[in-house]
């Protein structure tokens, strides 16, 4: 049987939508998916993004796309870390590099 | 206090790239490689103890009450990382206690990592007696992942277990000694903050000085590569977790989760996202209404007729400049300053709901959608993001990591419904739906993500076929009771960006409007030309013909569209201006409405209001989404979705006519 990092990249394969959906289909409890992630973000095989679902308290100034591009503005795809609220965090398969000349 | 997410990646540095270090998962490197380790022999001969674990888990706490505060901090030798060391006396045993620099495993990320790294790995005097981990019941699998790399060294590890109580409100239950038996060392259970437990520690530190140094933990087979490693680890971590925790699920069972079963569920999950929707909808018009009512009455009324009074006192009654002030600027501002409370309203709400952390649910829904009718799955963002404004949410697609993904993106956004569009909805569907406008809205809403799934689909199944799927997961954040500061703080800002158009590209497009309605075509003098006979009115009988299969093909209806090109609002404000010019004072818009549509219609005013309606939703939102495309997507695909949103929207807005004039 593998293990739970290969069943944990398996169930983003076969398309679970939350970690609620990868700890059903993997048998894991939510705490060993929940380090299997992070492990997996930490082996840069997941990449973890932050996404903001809206203006921050702050306004402009404090907002993601502000403080990732060094203007204000809106829509750019990182988040500010003064964000207050809830944000949700995107985790997606990172693809194998192809080498140059492959 | 942090949030899941916020352990999740904010705080974390830059994951490494595996093939950098893809030695340090070798077990037998690690004893192999010696690093320059500074020599600090044990004074006294005490037993050198280290205490490592992961930043911010409450080792300093611990080593303050071991040590009794006795201690000294400073930069370890040929190193700027900052390391506590002082005697930790109990039972009338002294150790000297190293605080090793937080570290959440031996494959160094920092300094401070690599610091604990070498120290431990590293054969020599500096070399630690016993190695105390840290770990934290309430997140178990990630701290044993430390413990797990320390077990396959030479060393004796005693691991500490602290946040029982929190484990515990999470409705999990330790076995110390259950985990010790699978872990292979001992596990001691403490509480640093209230110094529990720490004379247990000291026990157990001794016991294992007066045994050997266990034999490391077998490990996978060397030539195995990174991720045979690491699963072997994480099967070991899943196997002590399972052996030394009970689960009484109560965890699950929280009324977060509860809430989230149904929430996020594939079938109730967009039902109660409509639902919370209608909701939004049919609270803004109801507490919004009365208050809208009495702004319209105010600038119609006093304002207007204060305003030509003076006028009419300064000389200039009758004139230009009292059809510029009276009837343009004070008629058109006045009636989007009208929907400032709506939009309060309505900007609450959803702050209320994004502060609460449903809209993450509710983009689960849409990931969920967006994924079964084979869309990318981040492309959900940047549509809920169009439900506010569509020229952030097209910049938002850069999110997407491959262009055509991107560009099928932006082209969709200008079909989610933003909220300029909501003031055209409102004052058309209370002049004809009157207590039914909530629901009306909300359908519009609805026929918005009808018009992305269909759109998104026939784009999918012609121009995109090649597009490849890419996996994604969304970890929810957990529910939090909203604040009025960060409530208040959203929608002030996007009322501000609300006033701010309407002080700023209204104005000027009602001067426009005003000097197009002003130069007569024949005869005429410039500013007393009946509106009908001027160049405006001219320009819009040109367009009107082509809306006439949609039964709103006057010239009076037809010129707003042309007009809320520039900006949404704009289509009130033109309104507002060709009415009050025709009729010579600001009047009823509404009445004007119905008189107009009953006239163009052939006697169907309500199949062409709902024509008009999906034509204003679907068709190109505004210059700024243009220019927003353009940039982002380029000039030819900027013009093909300008073709695609016209003839979209010209189309359903001719079959919901002709098939409301059959009902």
């Amino acid at each position: 049987m593998s293990g739970p990092l290969t069943r944990v990249l398996d169930a983003f394969g076969a398309g679970a939508a939350s970690l609620a959906e990868v700890e059903a289909a993997t048998g894991l409890s939510a705490d060993v998916v929940s380090a299997s992630v992070d492990h997996l973000v930490r082996l840069g095989r997941v990449d973890a993004e932050l996404l903001s679902m809206g203006c921050p308290t702050g306004g402009c100034g404090t907002c993601a796309s502000g403080t990732t591009e060094g203007a204000a503005g809106c829509g750019a795809p990182g988040p500010s870390l003064r964000r207050r609220g809830p944000a949700l965090v995107a985790l997606t398969l990172r693809r194998p590099r192809v080498e140059a000349g492959n | 206090m942090a949030t899941r997410t916020d352990k999740r990646n904010v705080a974390r540095p830059t994951p490494v790239p595996a093939h950098v270090h893809d030695h340090e998962h070798d077990p037998l490197s690690l004893e192999r490689e010696c690093c320059v380790v500074p020599d600090l022999p044990s004074p006294a001969g005490s037993p050198l103890v280290a205490l490592v674990g992961a930043p911010n888990s409450g080792k300093s706490t611990l080593f303050n009450g071991l040590t009794g505060l006795k201690s000294k901090t400073g930069n370890w030798p040929g190193t700027s990382v900052d390391v506590a060391r002082g005697p930790w006396r109990s039972g009338g045993v002294t150790f000297d206690l190293i605080d090793l620099p937080g570290a959440y495993a031996l494959d160094p990320l920092s300094p401070d990592e690599a610091l604990t790294r070498d120290l431990l790995v590293t054969d020599g005097p500096g070399r630690p007696d016993v190695v105390v981990v840290l770990a934290d019941a309430a997140h178990l699998a990630r701290s044993l992942y430390l413990v797990t790399q320390v077990r396959e060294l030479r060393l004796r590890c005693v691991v500490a277990l602290s946040m029982l109580d929190v484990a515990s409100v999470r409705g999990l239950t330790v076995d110390p000694d259950a985990l010790g038996a699978a872990l292979g060392c001992p596990v001691v259970s403490l509480d640093p903050r209230r110094r529990v437990g720490l004379g247990a520690l000291a026990d157990a530190v001794a016991q294992s000085l007066a045994g050997g140094v266990p034999a490391p933990r077998t490990t996978a087979e060397p030539d195995a590569d990174e991720l045979a490693r690491e699963d072997e680890r994480f099967a070991f971590i899943d196997a002590a977790v399972t052996a030394g925790t009970r689960d009484s699920g109560t965890s699950r069972a929280n009324w977060s989760d509860r809430i989230d079963q149904v929430a996020t569920h594939p079938v109730g999950g967009p039902l109660v996202f409509l639902a919370v929707m209608w909701a939004v909808f049919q609270a803004t018009t109801t507490v919004a209404a009365p208050l809208q009512d009495a702004l319209d009455s105010f600038f119609s009324g006093p304002v207007s007729d204060a305003a030509a009074a003076a006028l009419a006192a300064l000389g200039l009654g009758g004139s230009w400049v009292e059809g510029l002030l009276v009837n343009g600027l004070i008629a058109g501002v006045g009636m989007l300053l009208t929907f400032v409370p709506l939009m309060a309203m309505m900007f609450a709400l959803l702050a209320l709901l994004e502060d609460s952390g449903y809209m993450a649910r509710a983009a689960v829904v849409t990931d969920r959608l967006m994924r079964a009718i084979g869309l990318p799955g981040k492309a959900f963002l940047p549509l809920v993001v169009g439900f506010g404004c569509n020229v952030p949410a097209v910049s938002a697609t850069r999110i997407l990591s491959n262009s055509r993904q991107r560009v099928l993106t932006a082209l969709l956004v200008p079909f989610t419904s933003c909220s300029a569009r909501l003031t055209v909805y409102m004052l058309v569907t209370t002049t004809f739906f009157g207590a039914n406008a909530g629901t009306v809205v909300f359908a519009l809403y609805v026929t918005s993500i009808l018009f992305v799934i269909g759109v998104g689909l026939a784009l999918r199944h012609t121009l995109w076929r090649t597009m490849g799927a890419e996996p994604l997961i969304l970890d929810l954040p957990p529910y939090q009771r909203p604040t009025l500061a960060i409530t208040a703080g959203v929608t002030w800002v996007r009322l501000k960006g609300f006033l701010k158009t309407a002080s700023g590209i209204i104005v000027a497009t009602v001067c426009a409007v005003w000097l197009l309605q002003s130069i007569p075509v024949g005869l005429g003098t410039f500013g007393q030309v009946p509106v009908g006979d001027s160049l405006y009115a001219s320009l819009a009988r040109l367009v009107a013909p082509i809306f006439a299969p949609a039964g709103f093909g006057a010239w009076e209806l037809v010129s707003a569209l042309v007009v809320g090109f520039v900006a949404k609002e704009a289509v009130l404000s033109s309104w507002a201006q060709t009415f009050a010019i025709a009729d010579g004072d600001p009047g009823h818009l509404g009445g004007h409405l119905i008189d107009s549509f009953a006239a163009a219609s052939g006697g169907h005013p309500l199949p062409a209001v709902a024509a008009f309606l999906v034509f204003v939703l679907a068709y190109t939102p505004c210059v700024a989404t243009l220019a927003a495309q353009q940039r982002e997507i380029g000039g030819r695909w900027t013009l093909f979705g300008l073709g695609l949103n016209l003839s979209v929207a010209w189309l359903a807005a001719v079959v919901v006519f002709n098939v409301g004039c059959l009902l």
